[in-house]
């Protein structure tokens, strides 16, 4: 695979983890009550940039530990059972998102376990410290690793396969790129935006994400399933 | 000022509680800040919505803290739809 290719899944991958929403939705909870308990703007927005680089963190090392795992039991050859076992994956998961990643009922509720929901919410009530935040980003990540699993999984099966210092700049691409939805958020709070009007707007197209998302995985399965499957059986892997 | 009028919490998991004027009036003022509102705006607001929630508990001596808020709503949306809004999404946005 060349590195363009390569770049490219790496990024669709970093796009799909990005629809998911669990992060913007205690970015949004963390800002409110950070506004609701008059806090200045300027730590409000240092706590929600310590959120944001916190769910950066936590996106790279995850990562990184999935590329380094592959890494130490595959080498640089991954076998093609490891990529078909991939494309299942991304296969199940955009399946489990197209009908379970929102809740069918009001608000933006997630298919997370409810003990980490509740337990998120009362994290974002009592963060009151830059720290904190920084630890809630990190907690944000973790409480989405069931959906964020497989393009995670994909992202680092494509990593290992290149040169390391590319290595490094798709561990790099891949978190920029998955932070873009809570970055939007982040702009918005900082520039005085309308926390109830970004709310309404996720309510309001939360079956769109969830169809973005679900699709996004089953086409970027099929992407690599052709191209790393298929290809190469073939003989014209890209 | 607080009324005797026990307040089950959710789930019914933790110990029920006397209602406080206090804690709705800063969670309704909190809301109002959220979407921008002046605080100017947002005290007389939370105020009014206070005593239109006591008024409606002199009639109710136990409730659950998700009546109290779908209440605190229904009064809320009359002075400022969109605080009423966040008020309501707050449990329900993760």
């Amino acid at each position: 695979m060349d590195i363009i290719n390569s770049l490219a899944i790496i990024t669709l991958a970093a796009l799909i983890h990005a629809s998911f929403q669990l992060s913007v939705s205690v970015l949004t909870l963390l800002s409110g009550h950070a506004i609701g308990a008059k806090h200045s703007q300027t730590r409000l927005f240092r706590l929600t940039t310590s959120f944001v680089v916190g769910a950066g963190i936590m996106t790279a090392l995850l990562l990184s530990c999935i590329s380094l795992l592959l890494i130490d039991i595959f080498g640089g050859d991954i076998p093609q059972i490891i990529w078909a076992g991939g494309c299942g994956l991304l296969i199940g998961v955009g399946l489990a998102v197209w009908m379970f990643y929102y809740r069918h009922e009001k608000g933006t509720t997630l298919w997370i376990p409810r003990s980490m929901a509740d337990y998120l919410n009362r994290r974002t009530k009592s963060t009151k410290s830059n720290a904190e935040a920084l630890g809630l980003g990190l907690s944000s990540v973790i409480g989405e690793i069931l959906f964020i699993i497989a393009p995670l999984f994909i992202a680092a099966l494509v990593i290992i396969q290149l040169p390391p210092l590319w290595q490094l700049a798709g561990v790099g691409i891949y978190t920029i790129v998955s932070l873009l939805s809570s970055i939007i958020v982040w702009v918005l709070v900082s520039n005085k935006h309308n926390l109830g009007k970004i709310q309404k707007w996720r309510e309001s197209n939360k079956y769109f994400l969830q169809f973005v998302a679900g699709s996004g995985l089953i086409v970027l399965a099929f992407f690599v399933y052709v191209n790393q499957i298929i290809g190469n059986s073939i003989g014209i892997g890209l | 000022m607080n009324l005797a009028v026990d307040i089950i919490k959710r789930g019914g998991q933790r110990q029920s509680e006397r209602f406080m004027r206090e804690k709705l009036h800063a969670s309704i003022v909190a809301a109002c800040l959220s979407v921008r509102a002046p605080e100017g705006q947002a005290e007389p607001i939370a105020s009014a919505v206070c005593e239109s929630v006591i008024a409606w508990l002199q009639q109710h001596p136990e409730v659950t803290s998700n009546d109290i808020r779908i209440v605190a709503t229904k009064r809320l949306r009359v002075y400022h739809p969109e605080a009423a809004y966040l008020y309501e999404q707050h449990r329900i946005t993760i």
